[in-house]
């Protein structure tokens, strides 16, 4: 029994060194991968410099951000200011605990997986409101209002679309539900949920067009107005992380987790299955960021209020439907 | 009890300021907005932090010295105001000019007008949101100015016009590069619609956004895409055509409503018809002279005035010369069409939302320096 | 045609014959100049008002004896522009027309703040594209740099 817990407590630790790791070198590759799929979608190469086809570019960044001197504003709730950044990182770093990245690589497999995602995913919302309540500007408060608006409003679709898959999985186990694709991914029997799920999370993590919050937006420059130096690079990583956590949670419960096509697994091991598909998401929301034009906040407002919330409890009621009378 | 649900949540007026330097790329524009909430209550575009005093300038040069102060009041559509000034001088002074320069002046004002309209396709898409489509006019926009710098040796202030013709001619090169990049252009059109046009949040973004309706164009005197997106075909090119418009068969595109979308979709639709009246300059050029070699050297031209307008990217332009014959006009006064685009928003920005200021500011196409002049 | 000749039939109702040119627009941009006073300023403005016309340009000329301001008409018709010229001697002012056209309380701030002319009835005097303090008036020819100063009958006889 000693050794059990002794090793389970070391497997933990093992695990939460390796989200670590691995959020931090995600989060450096995806703001490259950004970079080099905006460039090409415009027609021009992206960053070359530095490092092969730009690869080290932005550790350079980094760096460079690292060096610059942490402001701030006079007039600013000083502690709110500073634990903004690092609240905003927690959710996801919390997420990764329970991603199922292999049959036998998920840290943690809690029987409320799903939920623990969900509602950790809640206080970036709360940390964007810190920031920018914090900075004392007219302009960061308006922004992190609509981003509250914008994030309340689109996790309930979310959440009702996720709750499509939990109905028929019957269980909140991420095991359990990658587990239960090994032949049809649930993309191919729940389209709708899939897709409200995809729109959603584009709009969770402010992602354009969704991204009236956090853009170069019209008059407002968003939350993050007043950050500047390594603080602003925390809410940027912390953006790419909860992009990929949610592209993770997405890839487990609509397309196979670490499963192959139909079950084949063609001898490639799950936690490669795994990081394609969620990889193939992410550029899929870049993709769809440097493509559409925005989106006007009460438009965007309208939409989820109007049809997306309603679309998804239409799906819920149909899912419930079928299973009970299968 | 209903009358507390009524009362607004928001009782004072704040102003904001969308000050000097703007996001969007329309020159230096200050707009004070009073805001009740999001609403905007009253809208005052504050300008004339481009004034460089072109006009008092006019008075102090020759003729052939101001051509290229012409270039710099719209640098966006320099060549269709050098060409303007071109032809009052012309005018003025009786100055004859060969069949050919004529067309090659057509040719590069047009030319012009589609890198000023691809531009403000990039840019207004830009403030949208779509970063994208930006990148792809001006890529298109990139071979107008290297055909352009080709004949007259710069990309965007040309001073390519001479009274009596042109500096200098176009050779087949030209001609041949001209007739590809229609080609080229003609066929990304598809894709410029497919991607900005028919997408449903653009839509939404420009659809009944910026109503001008016809009657309040006419107070303020808005010319141009913006006036014929109200529904009234009025052209310089055809009501009172110059040089040698009136040898081309091209139409007027109309819009329905006076919204943004009207006149984005007029805009786009001018590209096509600038792209005819090209073609078919080129099919026409004559061999020739490009310069009336008997143009005087310095234009004194005999004492009188002349109001020569024409249809510039923006709308109906002017120059009204005064000459007292010596060498320098004695006034040289330009009427540009962003004066009246601009001071029509005062009205029409009144009761909408901030958010879509933005939209309503870009699809006006404005130029600030050449109101500041 | 059928505008201008509206506009045209009216005006020489009111004004006289001798106040009224005719040219051909094609060589002048004009096809019809007038000649008005001060006076006489707003009857006019109205005409072209309800005809349906826009107030093209405003702007102003300096000369020794007087100043002058030139109105341009125009309307959505071909050959329809009208110029209307007023003397405006030094240092007196001229009436507004911000109500009849919108867009000529720009117009005359323009005017005023360039020419020194001011326009009696205008709801928001300011300077538009000079600073806000500015109290000189640039495109006077007492003003900078100035190659020709000349009498009115030296140019239009």
């Amino acid at each position: 029994m000693g050794t059990e817990t002794g090793f389970e407590l070391i497997r933990v630790v093992i695990g939460l060194v390796l989200v670590l790791a691995f959020s931090q070198l995600n989060a450096l590759f995806l703001v490259w991968l950004e970079r080099k799929v905006a460039g090409h979608i415009q027609l021009r190469l992206g960053p070359m410099e530095v490092g092969p086809h730009g690869l080290l570019q932005t550790i350079v960044d980094g760096i460079k951000l690292v060096g610059k001197e942490l402001i701030v504003p006079l007039a600013a709730d000083k502690k709110l200011f500073v634990i903004a950044p690092i609240l905003v990182f927690m959710p996801a770093l919390i997420g990764f605990l329970v991603l199922p990245f292999g049959p036998d690589l998920i840290i943690r497999d809690m029987n409320v997986g799903v939920l623990l995602v969900f509602s950790f995913s809640t206080f970036t919302v709360l940390a964007i409101l810190a920031g920018g309540w914090a900075s004392n500007n007219k302009y960061a408060l308006l922004g992190a209002v609509r981003s509250v608006a914008q994030n309340v409003a689109y996790e309930i679709p979310l959440l009702l679309a996720a709750m499509s898959v939990v109905m028929m999985v019957n269980s909140l186990r991420f095991s359990e539900i990658v587990e239960a694709q090994n032949r049809i991914w649930f993309i191919f029997v729940q389209p709708v949920a899939g897709l409200i799920y995809l729109i959603c999370a584009t709009a969770e993590t402010n992602r354009a067009p969704f991204d009236i919050p956090e853009a170069e937006s019209e008059l407002v420059a968003g939350f993050h107005t007043e950050y500047s130096g390594m603080r602003f690079g925390l809410f940027f990583i912390a953006e790419y992380t909860n992009m990929f956590v949610v592209s993770a949670v997405a890839t487990s419960l609509f397309f196979g987790g670490w499963h192959g096509p139909f079950g084949f697994g063609l001898g490639i091991p799950g936690i490669v299955w795994f990081l394609i598909k969620t990889y193939i998401l992410i550029f899929v929301v870049m993709w769809v960021r440097w493509t559409f034009p925005r989106v006007r906040f009460d438009q965007l407002m309208n939409f989820s209020w109007k049809f997306m919330i309603p679309l998804s409890l239409a799906n819920l009621v149909v899912t419930a439907m079928v299973l009970k009378l299968l | 009890m209903a009358e507390q649900f009524r009362k607004p949540v928001v009782d004072q007026i704040y102003t904001l300021n969308l000050g000097p330097q703007h996001p969007s790329t329309h020159g230096v524009l200050r707009m004070l907005l009073d805001l009740d909430g999001e609403y905007i209550v009253k809208a005052d575009p504050t300008i004339g932090y481009g004034h460089r005093g072109h006009e008092k300038m006019g008075e102090n040069r020759t003729y052939k010295q101001f051509m290229p102060n012409t270039s710099r009041m719209d640098y966006l559509s320099g060549m269709l105001y050098n060409h303007g000034f071109a032809l009052a001088v012309e005018k003025l002074a009786g100055i004859e000019v060969p069949a050919r320069a004529r067309y090659i002046r057509v040719i590069c004002a047009e030319l012009n007008r589609i890198s000023s309209h691809l531009l403000w396709f990039g840019t207004y898409v830009m403030d949208l949101g779509g970063f994208t489509p930006f990148l792809y006019a001006f890529d298109d926009r990139e071979r107008i100015l290297d055909l352009l710098d080709r004949v007259s040796g710069s990309r965007l202030t040309y001073s390519y016009c001479r009274f009596g013709g042109v500096a200098r001619d176009v050779d087949s090169g030209f001609v041949e590069g001209t007739r590809s990049f229609l080609q080229r252009l003609r066929s990304r059109f598809p894709d410029y619609h497919s991607l900005v046009t028919e997408n449903v949040i653009f839509i939404y973004r420009t659809r009944g956004v910026g109503v001008v309706p016809a009657e309040l164009a006419r107070q303020y005197g808005v010319t141009g895409p913006n006036l014929r997106a109200c529904g009234i075909a009025y052209d310089v090119r055809k009501v009172e055509p110059y040089e040698v418009y009136d040898r081309f068969e091209f139409e007027v595109p109309v819009g329905v409503n006076g919204d943004a979308l009207d006149r984005y979709n007029v805009r786009l639709a001018e590209m096509e018809q600038s792209c005819r009246i090209i073609e078919q300059a080129l099919d026409q050029l004559p061999p020739g002279p490009y310069l009336n070699e008997k143009a005087p050297f310095r234009v004194r031209p005999p004492k009188g005035e002349v109001y020569q307008a024409f249809e510039s990217a923006r709308g109906l332009t002017a120059y009204y010369l005064v000459s007292d014959g010596s060498a320098c006009p004695y006034r040289c006064h330009i009427r540009v069409p962003s004066f009246g685009n601009l001071h029509v928003l005062e009205e029409v920005l009144k009761g909408t939302l901030v958010a879509d200021a933005i939209s309503i500011l870009g699809s006006i196409d404005v130029v600030v320096p050449e109101i500041d002049r | 045609m059928a505008r201008l000749n509206e506009v045209l039939e009216k005006l020489r109702q009111i004004l006289p014959a001798d106040t009224l040119s005719f040219r051909d627009p094609s060589r002048t941009g004009t096809s019809c100049c007038a000649r008005v006073g001060l006076d006489r300023v707003r009857e006019v403005a109205s005409i072209f008002a309800r005809g349906g016309f826009f107030l093209e340009s405003l702007t102003g000329l300096d000369f020794q004896d007087s100043k002058e301001l030139v109105y341009h008409f125009n309307t959505y018709e071909p050959g329809a522009r009208v110029a209307v010229r007023v003397l405006c001697p030094h240092g007196e002012a001229a009436p507004t027309l911000s109500d009849l056209f919108r867009s000529a309380s720009w117009q005359e701030r323009e005017v005023w703040e360039f020419f020194g002319i001011p326009f009696a009835g205008h709801p928001d005097l300011r300077p538009l594209l000079l600073p806000e303090d500015a109290d000189f008036h640039p495109l006077t020819k007492t003003f900078g740099v100035v190659n020709a100063y000349r009498k009115r009958e030296e140019i239009y006889g």
